[in-house]
């Protein structure tokens, strides 16, 4: 807020005040990922966060007379998407769940620049100079997951590819040759083998092929296996007991897991690595029978009950299990003082792409997420706009309902 | 915590104090200072200058923070400190330091930027200021001891952009007094915003990776100076979950000492070398040997006479990005070994002028340039400590002129002295300036620790 001039785009729930284009896109970037909720794809990487927001603020700060169509934006949203999956073809280490670089800072900052340089309709020599600009934004270490950085990560590929399109429509020029050689995009990877892209004649989307998962809590994507799979084991523990979890006779929680680093807490103590905890998640499943935006919160971190099972709790690495979130599985095994072992194996969670959310989950999970922020009207006028965007002809509509205002503000818009 | 690599940083940061400063490192980094600010003042005179600073105008609210060149011209911090970054970088006449990477660029203009933001009951003094900009050249050159790879020209990643957003989230955390735990947290913050791949290299967007260096560190000292917390561990070596080590195949880190005691400063050790015109560091050997050959030439000749010139031999080391036979933009000729030697040849210097369009492009350069051949010696090492460049004219009769350097002046073997520093300086600087200003800023920068407001600068 503190460098706020040119006020013209919207901060996402927010009708007081507007940002720059630039920091609009940053801070609903980091919006986006504050909670890790937001879409995975495969390759992994979060595919929106780096591009919806830079598109509408982008879209916001066009001059009154230059519409910008839903179509427009629709296109310009699939672009960005599209080279993030393209880039991440490029190398065989982009199929595993991430060890270096965090997906969204490299490849999202890339597809943030690309759909920022078609709204801009930027021709084919800036559109390259776009890219090139945008890779030396690119990259952050993983190391930064799971604490209060990640969701930055995302913001500032938002706000970075916003930047380099930006700066290439002033006639900035970088490398041409940026997505071909090693010392440009090839710096990010130990394996770089960039191909072509197809002629856009019948063009094969990857979008297409290959759908993204949805998430049905806050957290990382590899936790959602463990969810599923734990509200299970709860289910029978519960129905073998007269509907009581018979939490003091667990002896031990071992959960079969791929080997994911960042992902392996014992004991987290922030929401931030709350959210990337194995352990956390499953413990939480068992208690609670399923998972929440609340069961991030301070009191459900650190309730008593949950310390305790997290101590009986622990990590198993079958040499089958693939970090990789096309193929990774997750098996939660409860041991009772008695003997007894309880167990479920999930290989595919609800959410996932081979089992995608049906229309009305997906609209509930937008209802509970916009619900005490945006009125009854703003929710209902995004859902309608974003199903009809094909013919929306001005898209600022969006950005009005974004803001919280009601429809009874802009019927001419509508 | 103090026994990890980062804590170690975070708390050298935290407690280094002016009496830790040793008279030699006083002294040096006052030269950067000096040379750092000329090479900007030139810089806002560039293309790509232009660009950086008209995209910022359209963001510049709290305008507080000059930019250099613009009298007048105000803009928030972050902003300027990035258009200045970039004037800094944007002819490539900035210092650079071994391990290889543009040290001053990525902290002056941080600190510059930040020095105007703080309220007048806080002004920092000019010994702060010179602490301050310390602190962030001993962060970048500890950084680069963890990796064998920084020892050699770069190959993946652009050291600015790498240690240089570090440097200066150190800079400016000392500077804004930062708590120890924020001083961690800005580093942390700060990798998230590091790293940007040589390929940009000799285009229009290397100047960036320097503005963007001393942008972001700055960002990243003002989110942790209001609470925002990164991986305290960013330093260290965290198996299978990268942090800083992520730019690197090699990283070794070391925790570093505590200021005062065992610490000293690394550029006690290690000066800096300054360039003596607008081009990258490896052309400055191919030149001062290009130079001494075409004395022996004129000697044997009488004048330079090309058409007596058969072929022109190069002997430099391995590095792909300033190896180009014909360049075709200033910043490819600034990248170029041959180029800069044909330049050499032919005019007796190389100057701001040597790269302009119609220099560039000039039939008599064209037709030398086409009878160069590059050779790599296996001894010619691509380390700036340890390179040479050799120069041989193979004359139409036969004979053979070589001309070689080890060591070009300017090098921190053979430093400017204080007259070449202040002649560099001040044409620099009159480019923009007028000469009270100019003498002013000399003053100013060599009386640095008496100074008691620092944004006078």
């Amino acid at each position: 807020q503190i460098y706020s001039s040119d006020l013209s785009s919207t901060i996402w729930g927010h009708l007081d005040f507007r940002l720059p284009p630039l920091y609009a896109a940053f801070v609903n970037g980091v919006a986006v990922h504050s909670m890790d909720f937001d879409d995975t794809w495969h390759p992994a990487t979060h595919p929106s966060g780096a591009v919806l927001p830079a598109v509408i603020a982008l879209s916001e700060a066009f001059p009154q007379k230059k519409k910008i169509s839903g179509l427009d934006l629709l296109l310009a949203f699939n672009v960005g998407i599209e080279v993030q999956g393209r880039l991440l073809h490029f190398s065989r280490e982009a199929r595993n769940i991430p060890k270096r670089f965090h997906p969204p800072a490299v490849v999202g900052t890339m597809g943030s620049a690309a759909a920022c340089a078609k709204l801009l309709a930027l021709d084919q020599l800036e559109c390259k100079n776009a890219l090139a600009i945008a890779a030396s934004y690119a990259g952050a270490p993983l190391a930064n997951a799971a604490t209060q950085i990640k969701p930055l990560h995302v913001g500032n590929a938002a706000k970075h590819g916003l930047e380099a399109a930006c700066l290439a429509l002033q006639g900035l020029q970088g490398n041409k040759q940026i997505l071909d050689t090693e010392s440009g995009m090839g710096a990010f990877y130990t394996d770089y083998n960039p191909q072509t892209l197809p002629t856009l004649q019948s063009y094969p989307w990857l979008l297409d092929q290959q759908d993204v998962a949805i998430k049905r809590f806050p957290a990382h994507l590899a936790t959602h296996w463990v969810a599923d799979a734990a509200s299970a084991v709860r289910r029978k523990l519960v129905e073998s007991n007269e509907n009581l979890l018979p939490l003091d006779k667990i002896e031990k929680v071992i959960l079969k897991v791929p080997e994911v680093k960042y992902v392996n807490r014992p004991s987290p103590v922030s929401e931030h690595e709350a959210r990337h905890s194995f352990q956390f998640v499953a413990c939480s499943a068992l208690l609670d029978g399923s998972m929440s935006v609340q069961s991030f919160n301070s009191e459900n971190v650190h309730r008593p009950a949950l310390r305790e099972l997290l101590c009986k709790t622990q990590l198993e690495h079958p040499p089958d299990n693939t970090p990789s979130f096309d193929s990774l599985y997750c098996e939660v095994r409860v041991k009772l003082r008695d003997g007894n072992m309880i167990s479920d194996c999930c290989t595919t969670f609800y959410g996932h792409w081979r089992k995608p959310l049906k229309k009305e989950d997906l609209e509930k999970k937008f209802q509970s997420n916009a619900l005490g922020i945006l009125p009854a009207e703003a929710m209902e006028g995004i859902i309608e706009t974003v199903y009809n965007l094909e013919k929306v002809e001005d898209c600022s509509v969006l950005s009005t309902f974004l803001s919280g205002q009601s429809a009874r503000a802009l019927p001419e818009k509508l | 915590p103090e026994d990890t690599v980062t804590g170690s940083f975070a708390s050298f940061i935290h407690a280094a104090r002016p009496e830790h400063l040793s008279q030699t490192v006083r002294q040096r980094s006052k030269r950067m200072i000096l040379d750092s600010i000329g090479v900007g003042l030139v810089g806002s005179t560039t293309r790509v200058f232009d660009i950086a600073l008209s995209y910022c105008r359209l963001y510049s609210s709290v305008a507080v923070s000059s930019v250099y060149g613009k009298p007048g011209v105000k803009l928030s911090p972050t902003l300027a400190a990035f258009t200045n970054g970039v004037a800094t970088h944007s002819m490539d006449f900035d210092d650079t330091w071994h391990p290889a990477t543009h040290p001053s660029g990525a902290v002056l203009p941080a600190l510059l930027a930040a020095s105007q933001m703080l309220p007048p009951s806080t002004k920092p003094s000019g010994l702060d200021f010179l602490l301050a900009f310390n602190v962030g050249l001993e962060v970048q050159g500890r950084l680069m001891h963890f990796s064998t790879e920084a020892h050699n020209i770069p190959k993946r990643f652009h050291p600015p952009s790498v240690v240089g957003t570090l440097g200066s989230a150190a800079a400016a955390a000392k500077l804004l007094s930062l708590s120890s735990a924020e001083c961690c947290h800005a580093l942390g913050i700060a990798a998230s915003l590091a790293g940007a791949p040589m390929a940009n290299a000799a285009t229009q967007a290397k100047p960036l990776h320097v503005g963007n260096a001393t942008r972001l560190g700055l960002e990243a000292a003002l989110l942790a100076a209001r609470g925002m917390e990164a991986n305290p561990l960013i330093l260290d070596d965290i198996p299978g979950c990268s942090g800083f080590s992520a730019f690197y195949s090699v990283y070794q880190p070391k925790p570093l000492p505590a200021p005062g005691g065992h610490h000293e400063f690394l550029l006690e050790k290690q000066d800096i070398a300054f360039k003596r015109f607008p081009a990258h560091l490896g052309m400055h050997w191919v030149v001062d040997a290009a130079l001494s050959v075409r004395n022996l030439f004129v000697n044997y000749a009488g004048s330079f006479s090309p058409s007596l010139i058969r072929a022109i031999m190069l002997k430099i080391p391995v590095s792909k990005y300033i190896n180009r036979p014909f360049p075709s933009s200033e910043h490819q000729a600034r990248h170029s070994f041959q180029f800069n030697a044909c330049a050499a040849l032919l005019d007796g210097e190389v100057g701001l002028g040597s790269f302009s369009e119609s220099s560039i492009h000039r039939q008599e350069l064209r037709e030398l340039l086409h009878k160069v051949v590059v050779e790599h010696p296996e001894d010619n090492v691509a380390n700036f400590d340890k390179m040479y460049g050799e120069v041989a004219l193979l004359l139409h009769s036969g004979d053979v002129l070589t001309g070689k350097c080890d060591t070009f002046y300017g090098h921190w073997r053979k430093p400017l002295s204080k007259e070449s520093l202040l002649k560099k300086f001040r044409s620099n600087a009159s480019h923009v300036l007028p000469e009270e200003k100019i003498e002013a800023i000399i003053t100013l920068v060599d009386n640095l620790e008496t100074l008691s407001d620092s944004s006078q600068l």
